[in-house]
C-alpha cells in the first residue's frame, strides 16, 4: 500500500542537491582516539544504504555525525546540498531510529510518534490523521494508548520506526534497528522495512553487524573496519568481489589463503604460505605492478570434491575429511589438506557414504573463482568503487 | 491517558490453587507475625504510644508539669489556628515551601552537572564532596552561616569593601531560608542525582533527532523523566525543613517563629504548655504523615532508598 | 474526666509496659495515677546508684569554669561536671522532662527556688553539715522567696539592666525608654532576655507599674509595647548577645549584671546601666533536687563556695557579686567600689526581686509572652 503522506517531500534543496547524504573526509576522535577516519560517502535520494561492520567499526558514530549527535572532529557533513557544520541535531532534517528505540517512557505510544509532529506547531487535526496514518503503517494502531513499557521488544521497535517516519524525514538513519529482536521478528521486519522503502521513497541509512541484513535490504553497503570504509558497493559487489581481506573475510564464508602472487599470463599465481599453488583468472582490472603480497578467498560453495584426483587441473588438492556439519539445506564439510591447511566445503546436501578420515579426497575449484585481495594502499583512503565484475 | 492504559494493563491469568495452600498460608501467618513482634513492639512502644500520649496531652488546655492530664477538650487545636498560631503555621508552611523550592532550582542544575554531565568516574566523588557538610553538625553549620551573615560579619565585609551599603540579613526570615536551603540542599541533590543518572542520553538525543531544542527538551523530557525523583526530593526537603528547628532558632533570632520553635517553647522554653506543644506537635505528626503518604504514593522509590 | 481504665487492668498494662519505662521517663511521664487521670512529669529519683566521687551540677552559663573545677577537685578529691542552662524555666522543664536524676547541684533564682519548693523538688538542707552560713549579708540571710534559707543557699546576685555600645550610640542609655525612643536606629540592634517575666517586667517598670505586677490592664499595656518594640528585637536570649556585642552586630542588650561584667572585661566601650525607671534584682542559688545522686558532694560544694578566700577569687575571675559579706570584704577597693557588680544603696532602692505570681497570672504572662515570641 502506498502512504501519499508519506512520499519524500521535495524540498528545493533537495533537487539541485545530487546526494541526500554527502560525507567529506570525515574523522571522529574521542580523547585521542579516532575512531572514524577520512570518511567518504555519498548516498543518493531514495538509497537504502547500510553501513556493515564489526561493533567498535565507528560504524553507529558515523550515523551519529550524520544524526547531529556527533560533531566532526574533521571533514564535513553534507545533507541535501547543506554543510551541516553548524547545525545542531534538532535542526538537520533526519529523524533516527535507535537500537534501544528510546522510546519516551511518560508518554503514550500515539504521544510518542506525535512529539515531533507538535513541535512542528501542526494543528491538532493534522497531528492526529499523521499520527494514525504512522501507526497504521507499522501496524500499530491498535495501541496506541499503550505506554511503552507495556509493548512487546518488536512492537516497541515499530512505534520508534513511527515516530520516525511521521516527520517525513529527507533521510531516516537506523541505528541497528533490529538488533534486539529475535531472529523470527527480525526477518519479519527486515520485510516490512524493505516493503515501506519502498513505500515511501525516502533515504534510508542502517547501521548493522548482521551482514545478511545488510545483504538482503540494502540498494548498497558500506563495510566499515577500525574507523574507515573498507569497500562501497552493492551486495553483490561486496560479496562476489571484496577487495580487502577482511571484506573477504567479514562477508560470507571463505577460506583464505595468504601468499605472493607472480603474473603468468592471463593468469596469476600465487605461492601461499602452506606451499600451495593457486592459478587464479582474475575477474577485474588489477594494478599495475602487481602487490606481492596477496590473499586469496575462494568461497566454501565454488568448491567442489572429490573421490578421484582430477589430473591437469589447476587447484586440485589432496586432503582428508575431518568433519561435517549439517545445515538443513547443505552441508559443511571440512577437509585437511595434506599441507596442513583446513579448508571448508559446502555442499547442497550431506552424502549418506561419508569416507573414512583415512580415505583420501580431492578438492577442486576454477581459477575464475579465486578471489584475489590485498592490503588497501596505505593513504588511508578506502578503494573506491569500480563498475565491474 | 496514561492511567487508562495502566488499568489495562495485563489480565494474570488466574492459576488454579494449589490445595496445601491456606495450610501453608496459615502457617506463613504466624511465622511472620512472630518475625514481625519485635520491631512491630518496637514500633507499638517507640512511636505509637508516644504519638498516643501526645495526642491525650494535646487535649488538655493550659498543662504544666505536675498537673493531672484530663483530657477535656481541642481548645488547643482551635487556639493553634487562632491569629498569631495561624501565623506561625503558615510561616512555617511558607519556609518549607521556599526552602523546596530553592533547592530544587539550586538542586537541580548540580545533580543533573554531576549525573549526566560529568564523566562516570568522577561522579562518585563530586557527589561526596557535595554532601560532605552533611558529615557536620547542623549546628555548625548554622554557627557558620551567622558569622557569614551578621552585621559585621564576612558577606558585609565584603560589601563594605566594595562601597556597596552593609545589608542587615541575620536574624530574618531570609537567613532561614538561606540557612535551611543549606542544610537540605545536599538531600535533594542525592535524590535528584539517583533519578538523573537513570536518565537514558539516547532518550535525549532522541527528542533533539525529533526535532527538540534543549529547552524543549528540559521541559518534555528531562523534567517528566526525573520527575519521581523531583516529587522525592520536594517532599523529603519539604518535611525535613518544615519540622527544622535549628535554622530558625539561630538565623531568624526574634523575626521567625515556626512550628517546631513554639512547640519546643511550649515544652522546654519560658513558657510551659504542654497541651499547647502537643496538639502543635499533633498537626506536625500529621502534616508530614500526609508528605510521606504522598512520598510512598508517588515518590521514586528507588531515589529515596538510595 | 480523663481515660477512666479499670483499676486491675491497668496494673496489667502496667506490668505489661515495663519495659517502656524508659521511653515514657523520657517523656517525662510516669504512671502517678488518680482516679481520673495521671500527672504529668513526677520527677523521678534516680535509678541507679551514684558514684561519691562525681558530682553533677546545673548552671547558669558563666558562672563556673575551670579554675575553679580543679580546686574543688583538689580539696575533695570530686569531679565536677557542669551542664548549663540560659532561663530557669529551661531548667525546670528538662528536670521535669526526666533529667531529675541527672544533677546533684543546681542554680535556680529566687523565684524559681519558691517555685521547685511549691513542686516539692528540693531537699531541705540540713544546716549541720554547712558552714559558713552566718558570713552572707544579713539581706541574704532570711530572704523572702525561701525564708531561713531552709532549701536554698544564696551563690550570687545581681540586677538585670541594659549593656550598650558607648561607642557607637551618641548618647549614654540611662532608661528601658531609650529602646522605645530609637527604635529605628537600634533595629535588630537590640536583643532582650529570653524570659518572660524579665521582659514583661521591665516594660511594666518603664510605665510605672511594678516589676510584679498581676493587673491583667497592667500586663496588656506591657505587651501592647513590647508587640511595637518586636520589629526591631533581633533575637530573645539570656547568653548569646555577648559574643555579637562584642563583634559589633548589637547596640544594646538587655542583660544580667554578672553576664555584663564578664563582658565588659573584654571590651570597656561596653558599658552596663540600671535603667532609671528600675529593675529587677535576681539572687541565683544552691539547691539540691530530691532527686539528686551524690548529696554528699552536693554538700561539698556548697562548703566549699562559702569560703571567703573561694568566693573572692570566684568574683575577681568570674564577675558577679557574692552575697558574702566576709568575702566581699577582702575584696580589693576598685572590686568593691564598681558599681556595676555592687549597685549604689541608691539604685537598689530601685530594684524589685521577681516574686512568683499565682498561676492565672502566670498563664496570663505565659500567653502574651507565646505570642509576642510568635508574631
Amino acid at each position: 500500500m502506498i502512504f501519499k503522506a508519506f512520499q519524500k517531500k521535495a524540498p528545493s534543496v533537495s533537487e539541485v542537491a545530487e546526494f541526500d547524504v554527502e560525507l567529506r573526509g570525515v574523522s571522529k576522535s574521542f580523547r585521542g582516539e579516532t575512531v572514524v577516519r577520512e570518511v567518504d560517502l555519498q548516498i543518493a535520494p531514495g538509497e537504502f544504504f547500510s553501513i556493515l561492520g564489526p561493533s567498535g567499526c565507528g560504524k553507529t558514530t558515523t550515523l551519529r555525525l550524520i544524526a547531529g549527535f556527533e560533531h566532526a572532529s574533521a571533514g564535513e557533513v553534507v545533507i541535501q546540498g547543506n554543510s551541516m557544520s553548524r547545525v545542531p541535531a534538532h535542526q538537520r532534517p533526519v529523524n533516527t531510529v535507535f537500537q534501544s528505540y528510546a522510546l519516551f517512557s511518560h508518554l503514550n505510544v500515539a504521544e510518542n510518534v506525535a512529539f515531533g509532529l507538535k513541535l512542528q506547531n501542526l494543528k491538532r487535526q493534522e497531528i492526529k490523521e499523521r499520527v494514525e496514518e504512522a501507526l497504521t503503517l507499522v501496524k500499530m494502531i491498535d495501541f496506541a494508548k499503550r505506554l511503552p513499557q507495556q509493548l512487546s521488544g518488536g512492537q516497541q521497535q515499530r512505534v520508534a520506526l513511527a515516530r520516525a517516519l511521521v516527520n517525513r524525514p529527507a533521510v531516516l538513519l537506523l541505528d541497528e534497528p533490529l538488533g534486539a529482536l529475535d531472529l523470527k521478528l527480525r526477518k519479519e521486519m527486515q520485510l516490512e522495512l524493505s516493503n515501506i522503502h519502498q513505500d515511501l521513497g525516502m533515504t534510508f541509512i542502517m547501521v548493522t553487524h548482521d551482514q545478511e541484513e545488510a545483504l538482503s535490504l540494502s540498494n548498497r553497503i558500506a563495510v566499515m573496519q577500525g574507523g574507515r570504509i573498507e569497500q562501497i558497493g552493492s551486495p553483490a559487489e561486496i560479496y562476489e568481489c571484496p577487495r580487502t581481506p577482511f571484506v573477504a573475510d567479514f562477508i560470507g564464508d571463505t577460506n583464505l589463503f595468504l601468499g605472493r602472487s607472480r603474473e603468468h599470463g592471463n593468469t596469476i599465481q600465487v605461492s601461499t604460505d602452506e606451499g600451495l599453488d593457486l592459478v587464479i583468472q582474475p575477474r577485474y582490472q588489477l594494478p599495475s605492478p602487481m602487490p606481492e603480497d596477496v590473499v586469496v578467498s575462494i568461497r566454501p560453495e565454488k568448491i567442489k570434491m572429490s573421490l578421484q584426483p582430477q589430473a591437469n587441473q589447476p587447484n586440485c588438492f589432496e586432503g582428508r575429511l575431518r568433519n561435517v556439519m549439517y545445515k538443513g539445506t547443505h552441508a559443511y564439510y571440512r577437509v585437511e589438506l595434506l599441507q596442513g591447511k583446513m579448508i571448508t566445503v559446502m555442499y547442497p546436501k550431506a552424502s549418506n557414504n561419508l569416507p573414512s578420515p583415512t580415505t583420501p579426497v580431492y578438492v577442486l575449484w576454477h581459477p575464475a573463482d579465486c578471489l584475489l585481495v590485498w592490503e588497501p594502499l596505505p593513504t588511508g583512503k578506502a578503494t573506491p568503487t569500480e563498475e565491474e565484475h | 491517558m496514561p492511567k487508562k492504559a495502566r488499568k489495562t494493563k495485563s489480565k494474570e491469568p488466574k492459576l488454579s490453587k494449589p490445595p496445601k495452600l491456606k495450610e501453608r498460608g496459615q502457617g506463613n501467618f504466624f511465622e511472620a507475625l512472630i518475625l514481625l513482634l519485635p520491631s512491630g513492639l518496637w514500633l507499638f512502644l517507640l512511636l505509637v504510644l508516644p504519638t498516643l500520649v501526645i495526642f491525650q496531652l494535646s487535649l488538655v488546655p493550659d498543662i504544666k508539669p505536675g498537673m493531672v492530664v484530663d483530657p477535656s477538650g481541642i481548645e488547643n487545636y482551635l487556639r493553634a489556628f487562632e491569629g498569631t498560631f495561624l501565623w506561625v503555621i503558615l510561616r512555617s508552611i511558607f519556609f518549607a515551601l521556599g526552602t523546596t523550592f530553592s533547592c530544587l532550582i539550586l538542586g537541580f542544575p548540580i545533580a543533573y552537572w554531576i549525573g549526566y554531565m560529568l564523566p562516570r568516574g568522577w561522579r562518585n566523588l563530586c557527589l561526596l564532596a557535595f554532601i560532605l557538610p552533611l558529615w557536620t553538625s547542623s549546628l555548625l553549620r548554622s554557627y557558620a552561616w551567622i558569622s557569614i551573615l551578621r552585621p559585621t560579619g564576612l558577606l558585609n565585609s565584603v560589601l563594605v569593601y566594595f562601597d556597596l551599603p552593609p545589608i542587615q540579613i541575620l536574624n530574618s526570615p531570609i537567613a532561614v531560608l538561606i540557612g535551611m536551603t543549606y542544610s537540605y540542599l545536599p538531600f535533594m541533590v542525592l535524590i535528584l542525582y539517583t533519578a538523573i543518572e537513570k536518565l537514558d542520553s539516547r532518550v535525549l538525543e532522541a527528542a533533539a533527532d525529533l526535532g527538540a531544542k534543549p529547552s524543549v527538551i528540559f521541559e518534555k523530557i528531562t523534567i517528566p523523566q526525573t520527575s519521581p525523583g523531583i516529587l522525592a526530593g520536594c517532599l523529603l526537603v519539604f518535611i525535613g525543613s518544615l519540622g527544622d528547628f535549628v535554622d530558625p532558632e539561630l538565623l531568624g533570632g526574634a523575626s521567625s517563629m515556626t512550628m517546631a520553635r513554639l512547640i519546643y517553647n511550649q515544652f522546654l522554653g519560658t513558657t510551659q504548655n504542654w497541651g499547647f506543644g502537643s496538639a502543635l506537635s499533633m498537626l506536625l505528626i500529621i502534616a508530614v504523615s500526609i508528605a510521606i503518604a504522598l512520598l510512598l504514593k508517588y515518590g521514586d522509590r528507588s531515589a529515596t532508598e538510595a | 474526666m480523663g481515660f477512666d481504665f479499670p483499676k486491675g487492668r491497668l496494673r496489667q498494662r502496667r506490668h505489661f509496659l515495663l519495659g517502656a519505662g524508659a521511653a515514657l521517663a523520657s517523656l517525662g511521664l510516669s504512671t502517678g495515677l488518680s482516679s481520673c487521670g495521671w500527672t504529668l512529669a513526677n520527677v523521678r529519683p534516680p535509678v541507679t546508684g551514684s558514684d561519691p566521687n562525681q558530682l553533677f551540677i546545673y548552671t547558669w552559663s558563666g558562672y563556673i569554669d575551670e579554675e575553679l573545677l580543679a580546686a574543688f577537685e583538689r580539696e575533695t578529691g570530686i569531679r565536677a561536671i557542669v551542664d548549663v542552662f540560659d532561663a530557669n524555666e529551661t531548667m525546670l522543664a528538662k528536670l521535669q522532662a526526666g533529667a531529675g536524676g541527672a544533677y546533684s547541684v543546681i542554680y535556680p533564682s529566687d523565684y524559681m527556688v519558691q517555685k521547685m519548693v511549691e513542686l516539692d523538688l528540693l531537699l531541705e538542707l540540713d544546716k549541720s553539715l554547712i558552714l559558713g552560713l552566718e558570713q552572707l549579708f544579713p539581706r541574704f540571710q532570711d530572704p523572702v522567696y525561701d525564708r531561713g534559707n531552709r532549701f536554698s543557699v544564696p551563690a550570687a546576685w545581681g540586677t538585670t539592666g541594659l549593656i550598650y555600645n558607648s561607642q557607637a550610640l551618641k548618647q549614654p542609655v540611662e532608661d528601658w525608654q531609650y529602646l522605645w525612643d530609637n527604635q529605628q536606629a537600634l533595629s535588630k540592634k537590640i536583643t532582650l532576655i529570653n524570659d518572660v517575666r524579665e521582659v514583661m517586667g521591665a516594660t511594666l517598670r518603664k510605665l510605672g507599674f511594678s516589676y510584679n505586677s498581676t493587673d491583667p490592664q497592667q500586663i496588656n499595656q506591657a505587651y501592647q509595647h513590647l508587640v511595637r518594640l518586636k520589629p526591631s528585637i533581633a533575637a530573645f536570649t539570656s547568653d548569646a548577645w555577648a559574643p555579637q556585642m562584642l563583634a559589633g552586630d548589637l547596640l544594646v542588650s538587655m542583660c544580667y549584671s554578672s553576664d555584663a561584667n564578664q563582658v565588659i572585661a573584654e571590651n570597656p566601650a561596653l558599658r552596663y546601666v540600671v535603667p532609671n525607671s528600675g529593675s529587677s534584682a535576681y539572687v541565683d542559688t544552691i539547691v539540691i533536687p530530691k532527686s539528686a545522686p551524690n548529696p554528699q558532694g552536693a554538700y561539698a560544694w556548697i562548703n566549699f563556695l562559702l569560703q571567703p578566700q573561694i568566693a573572692t577569687q570566684v568574683v575577681k575571675n568570674l564577675k558577679f557579686a557574692t552575697p558574702n559579706q566576709v568575702a566581699f570584704e577582702q575584696l580589693a577597693p576598685d572590686i568593691k567600689q564598681d558599681q556595676t557588680l555592687f549597685p549604689t544603696p541608691a539604685t537598689l532602692e530601685k530594684l524589685e526581686g521577681i516574686t512568683p505570681v499565682a498561676d492565672e497570672i502566670s498563664a496570663i504572662f505565659d500567653d502574651y509572652w507565646t505570642r509576642l515570641t510568635s508574631a
